[in-house]
């Protein structure tokens, strides 16, 4: 039985796939968790173990408000409905007895703002004017005329039964709104509508979308930061960081690879020094170097610099050590070893380290951001993830991971730019570099000219 | 085979050769070694590998050392090029004791040992940029002992760029740019194919004729001992002492026809038997049996 040519050879022990289906299987690696999620997410049968609150009611005697947009769990909301209509099936009772209680102004205010929600997501009022009576009388009477007819969520018969008999009540008295005269006998309270969704904790993917975008491109209240402003300060804060780990900790680093003396001068302490959890000094660094943005980049350094300095020796060490013998015969003295031989010898390794070091750097941002005054992304999702509004967390979390995603992926292949001897560049790194010499070349060549000129006699 | 032809007596020389010694050993002495004793001390005792070296090497001579591994030839090189240091004895260099290494004495590896992030160009300056010339007289200098090893096609290219022949020939290139008063060559073509390593011998020779230098070569081939060399010092393992100096009677110039010339093969024979003894070699092992062995074959 011979297979099509497509689904043959995917699975070869030790041996690697074609770029084509390298390539096809990269972009699968990140759709397939993007597609188990909208799996759950839209896929109404599936889990929803609660549901999403549309319009809503108060019901006499309780205290409990839910508002459109809360979650209530599946088991509890039809006895919400029922009791809705309990009250409702009252209402009517008494008004066939002839028995209303009057005074019922205020709560039929509230009750006719119940609509709310439905005219602001058709967009027929803007979400500024929820509590705009006048604009919320004109849509009761538009929806029971037919004038304007709700579809997404659309109103169920029997809400559009009861928007009907409440304009009829409201209708016999004014079509235009005044407070003085609203019905003094209760109106019909609309029925609860909701559709099952996830916990507040999985939002669906077009949530997530939608809040970040809102997120991104809000205004903010003058003296608040805005998103990038935010993004910008959490980048500086590593950034510095990292820069002060690296101005510290590679000259270490190196020194105690070359010098048996900086090594065990150094390298105890710091081994025993990294295993003190860099958050436990935070309270410290704050007192030390109060509010401010101080005590966070030292955070990001002290998580840094201890790795950096081992990681770094260690690296120095791997040098072949043929060819500090070799430059040793070429007449090289100790100190020209070390600045033309070792540290040129160790950059492309220094410079995969140091781009493993700032990964690491990137995992202290939440807590340095933490510690005393809260800032960044992290005051932000911090505060927003408080409030359970995690369609607006996601978001920066995934902010977070692309960047250092995306960082890392740059600097990775900055690598043959940086190092062509190292390897075989890529094609693109290549071209980066005929391009730079085809800017340098003739600047070097005009300042050998200018050299030349003493040296010919 | 070799013990079946007769051979004439290694030491017998043509008159041309004699006169060549003759000349050889009137010149100055190059490098000198003085009782030179290494001894590596260990939680087991101490193994002498070099026991009362002495010799001399003179000035535009090749001497190749040769000896079983574990000889301590390594060692030997990496003492006089300064790498270790004896436990007694003296290495001179035109008369001058040395010690550490230095840029009077160049040393081609084994492993090429390039630095892989400089081009050939840059990887034959580094000697004169290290004595504190200036790029532009390093740079012209390079630019003619790569002419001399034939690279010059390839002064901009990385080391992974050049097969194992290349990198050694700028190897070579670039311990001759600081212009040494003893090159050594510590088994520099060991790592390269048969065809290569003749080559590399050939070009070795020529760039000898070519420039004022004196090699001492590491090799534990003899063919290549033989046909590079004015003297081979022939060592003995454990301890490491130098068990003959011969002088290889082969007219120069050599070429590869000389491996078949009767005072070249003699010399060959003669070295070979120091080295392993002929009772020593090992009987013919028997053959050993596979199950699905046909016994009519065996």
């Amino acid at each position: 039985m011979s297979q099509h040519r497509l689904f043959r050879d995917w699975f070869l022990i030790r041996r690697d796939l074609p770029q084509m289906r390298a390539l096809f299987l990269t972009c699968v690696s990140f759709l397939l968790p993007i597609a188990i999620w909208c799996f759950f997410s839209y896929t109404p049968w599936i889990w929803h173990p609660d549901v999403k609150i549309q319009i809503s009611a108060e019901r006499e005697g309780i205290t409990t408000v839910f508002t459109a947009g809360d979650r209530v769990s599946k088991a509890f909301f039809p006895e919400f409905a029922k009791a809705v209509r309990d009250e409702n099936a009252k209402v009517l009772a008494a008004r066939e007895a002839g028995t209303s209680e009057s005074g019922a102004k205020r709560k039929n205010q509230k009750l006719l703002r119940q609509i709310a929600p439905i005219a602001t997501i058709h967009q027929w009022i803007p979400e500024a004017d929820a509590q705009n009576d006048t604009a919320i009388f004109a849509i009761w009477r538009d929806l029971a005329v037919g004038e304007k007819t709700a579809t997404n969520p659309a109103l169920t018969p029997e809400n559009l039964k009861i928007v009907k008999q409440n304009w009829a009540v409201l209708s016999a008295i004014s079509t235009e709104f005044s407070f003085a005269q609203l019905p003094d006998q209760p109106l019909l309270k609309l029925i609860p509508q909701g559709k099952p969704s996830n916990p507040v904790y999985l939002p669906a993917p077009d949530e997530v979308i939608r809040s970040g975008y809102r997120d991104f491109t809000a205004e903010v209240p003058a003296g608040e930061l805005t998103m990038k402003e935010r993004y910008l300060r959490s980048l500086s804060i590593i950034f510095r960081g990292f820069l002060w780990a690296c101005i510290i900790g590679i000259p270490i680093g190196i020194l105690c690879g070359v010098f048996d003396f900086f090594s065990k001068l150094f390298e105890p302490f710091v081994d025993f020094f990294r295993y003190m959890p860099a958050p436990t000094f935070s309270t410290l660094l704050v007192a030390v170097l109060l509010a401010g943005d101080a005590p966070k980049i030292a955070l990001v350094f002290i998580g840094t610099v201890f790795q950096m300095i081992l990681v770094i020796s260690k690296t120095t060490r791997l040098l072949d050590p043929s060819l500090l013998e070799a430059a040793q015969t070429l007449g090289a003295k100790p100190r020209q070893l070390v600045t033309h031989v070792v540290v040129p010898g160790i950059l492309p390794n220094l410079y995969n380290d140091l781009r493993i070091l700032l990964g690491w750097a990137w995992t202290w941002l939440v807590i340095a951001e933490l510690i005393g005054v809260k800032s960044g992304l992290t005051e932000f999702i911090e505060t927003q993830g408080r409030f359970r509004n995690f369609d607006r967390v996601y978001p920066i979390i995934i902010l977070i991971g692309v960047t250092g995603f995306v960082m890392d992926q740059i600097l990775s292949s900055l690598h043959g730019v940086l190092f062509p001897w190292s390897g075989k560049p890529s094609p693109m790194a290549h071209a980066f570099r005929n391009f730079i010499k085809k800017i340098i070349s003739p600047l070097t060549a005009l300042f050998r000219r200018n050299r030349k000129l003493p040296e010919t006699p | 085979m070799i013990d079946s032809i007769a051979l004439p007596d290694y030491r017998e020389k043509s008159p041309e050769v004699a006169a060549r010694f003759e000349r050889l050993v009137q010149r100055p002495v190059a490098l000198e070694v003085v009782g030179l004793t290494k001894r590596f001390e260990s939680s087991r005792g101490s193994v002498t590998a070099l026991d009362n070296v002495s010799f001399s090497v003179h000035k535009r001579e090749l001497m190749c050392v040769i000896g079983p591994s574990g000889c301590g030839k390594s060692t030997l090189v990496r003492i006089l090029a300064g790498l270790e240091s004896p436990t007694s004895g003296e290495v001179r260099v035109n008369g001058i004791s040395v010690s550490g290494p230095g840029p009077d004495r160049g040393m081609v590896f084994q492993g090429y040992t390039l630095f892989p992030w400089q081009t050939v160009k840059e990887n034959v300056m580094f000697g004169p940029r290290m004595a504190g010339k200036s790029s532009y007289s390093a740079e012209s200098e390079a630019r003619e002992w790569i002419g001399l090893v034939g690279l010059s096609k390839f002064e901009n290219a990385y080391p992974h760029q050049l097969s194992g022949g290349m990198k050694q020939r700028v190897a070579i290139a670039r311990a001759l740019a600081n212009q040494p008063r003893v090159l050594f060559m510590d088994e520099p073509f060991g790592a390269l194919d048969a065809q290569t390593r003749c080559q590399m011998q050939a070009y070795l020779l020529e760039i000898w004729k070519n420039v004022d230098i004196t090699i001492v070569f590491i090799t534990h081939d003899l063919d290549e001992a033989v046909f590079l060399s004015d003297r081979i010092l022939v060592l003995d393992a454990n301890p490491g002492r130098i068990r003959e100096l011969v002088e290889v009677p082969v007219p120069r110039p050599r070429s590869e026809a000389q491996l078949f010339d009767p005072t070249f093969m003699a010399t060959r024979k003669h070295i070979d038997h120091m080295m392993h003894p002929p009772g020593q070699t090992q009987k013919d092992t028997p053959v050993m049996r596979l199950a699905v062995s046909d016994p009519d074959v065996i």
